[in-house]
């Protein structure tokens, strides 16, 4: 299989091709590292666990950003187009930089905030309600889809927030829906990062969800 | 080959500024209108060769209006998991009424 790869040296970004002989079962970053083994080994990728848990392996293939570690190379149309995310500024290759990510990330408070002590009681219902969102692998995914994600807080750090408001054991609740009064009206809802997110989760929802939670408001 | 739904964002973008901007070329184009001259100007945007346009606006106006009133409803906080199904029914209901339309203009 033919794989057109965007390269980036640092200096200049450009096309380049490699032919993979590809087997049934292989996956996109198993090709990457076929390529990076044998054919080019500057080529420079993240990846990790390999079983879609840690998120590394995040790249745009033929448009669409998805993990290379769980994509069938045998299913995508050819030559496979691999670029990295967009709205990430690309330091090498498909290596782009999560530094702003992170920091995104940071404001919206993703920890539990907690007020009294003492031991705190959940039950599976209360569990439920929130963990979907526990299993978002902070890949960029959803950034990379969002039209408006660069010029705004974008759908992970909301998914986030919403992860630790409906979490019983939280008591920070109202200062998030304050922090994100000022960063969810972006959204258009393109539901984009819905239709990407490879663990299901539904970014498009929480954001029309938080919105609504923040007008009821009145600080 | 964007997704349907970037599709549909970026429409209801360029549909709008151009909204816009015929809004503001008719709401300048009427105050340059002086009494009892409305109806030989109006007569000229009434012309056969101006046709084509006219339904062009139809059709912008259209998706632009129909594709507003699915994002008021997801933005509501309804039917989220639906959002598939309207975004094929905005297309849909856009084309529909659009041929509504531009028959009873034509005819």
């Amino acid at each position: 299989m033919r794989f057109r790869i965007r390269r980036f040296d640092g200096e200049k970004s450009y096309w380049q091709e490699f032919d993979v002989p590809v087997k049934r079962g292989m996956t996109v970053l198993e090709c990457l590292f076929y390529i990076k083994e044998n054919l080019d080994p500057t080529l420079s990728f993240r990846a990790s666990c390999r079983m879609g848990v840690c998120g590394s392996c995040a790249v745009r293939i033929n448009g669409k950003p998805m993990l290379a570690c769980e994509t069938q190379a045998f299913r995508l149309k050819e030559p496979v187009k691999i670029e990295p995310l967009k709205n990430f500024n690309v330091i090498r290759d498909l290596v782009t930089d999560f530094e702003g990510f992170f920091k995104k990330h940071e404001i919206v408070k993703p920890y539990l905030i907690r007020r009294s002590e003492g031991e705190i009681r959940q039950t599976p219902e209360e569990l439920k309600r929130y963990y979907i969102y526990t299993l978002c692998i902070k890949c960029g995914a959803c950034m990379s889809a969002c039209p408006v994600a660069k010029n705004c807080l974008g759908p992970m750090p909301v998914v986030s927030a919403y992860r630790f408001n409906e979490d019983s054991r939280d008591e920070g609740k109202e200062e998030r829906l304050k922090i994100l009064s000022d960063h969810i009206w972006h959204c258009h809802f393109v539901a984009e990062c819905s239709e990407v997110c490879p663990k299901g989760i539904e970014p498009a929802e929480v954001i029309q969800k938080l919105r609504l939670e923040v007008l009821r408001r009145r600080w | 080959m964007p997704s349907l739904n970037t599709i549909a964002f970026y429409l209801h973008r360029i549909t709008g500024v151009i909204l816009a901007i015929y809004l503001c070329m008719h709401l300048c184009f009427l105050t340059t209108v002086k009494t009892g001259q409305y109806s030989s100007l109006i007569k000229v945007t009434l012309s056969k060769q101006f046709l084509p346009f006219d339904l062009l606006l139809f059709l912008i106006g259209i998706y632009h209006g129909v594709n507003g009133i699915r994002l008021i409803i997801h933005e509501f906080g309804l039917l989220y998991r639906y959002r598939r199904v309207l975004l094929y029914s905005t297309f849909i209901i856009t084309a529909v009424l659009w041929i509504i339309v531009a028959l009873e203009v034509i005819m």
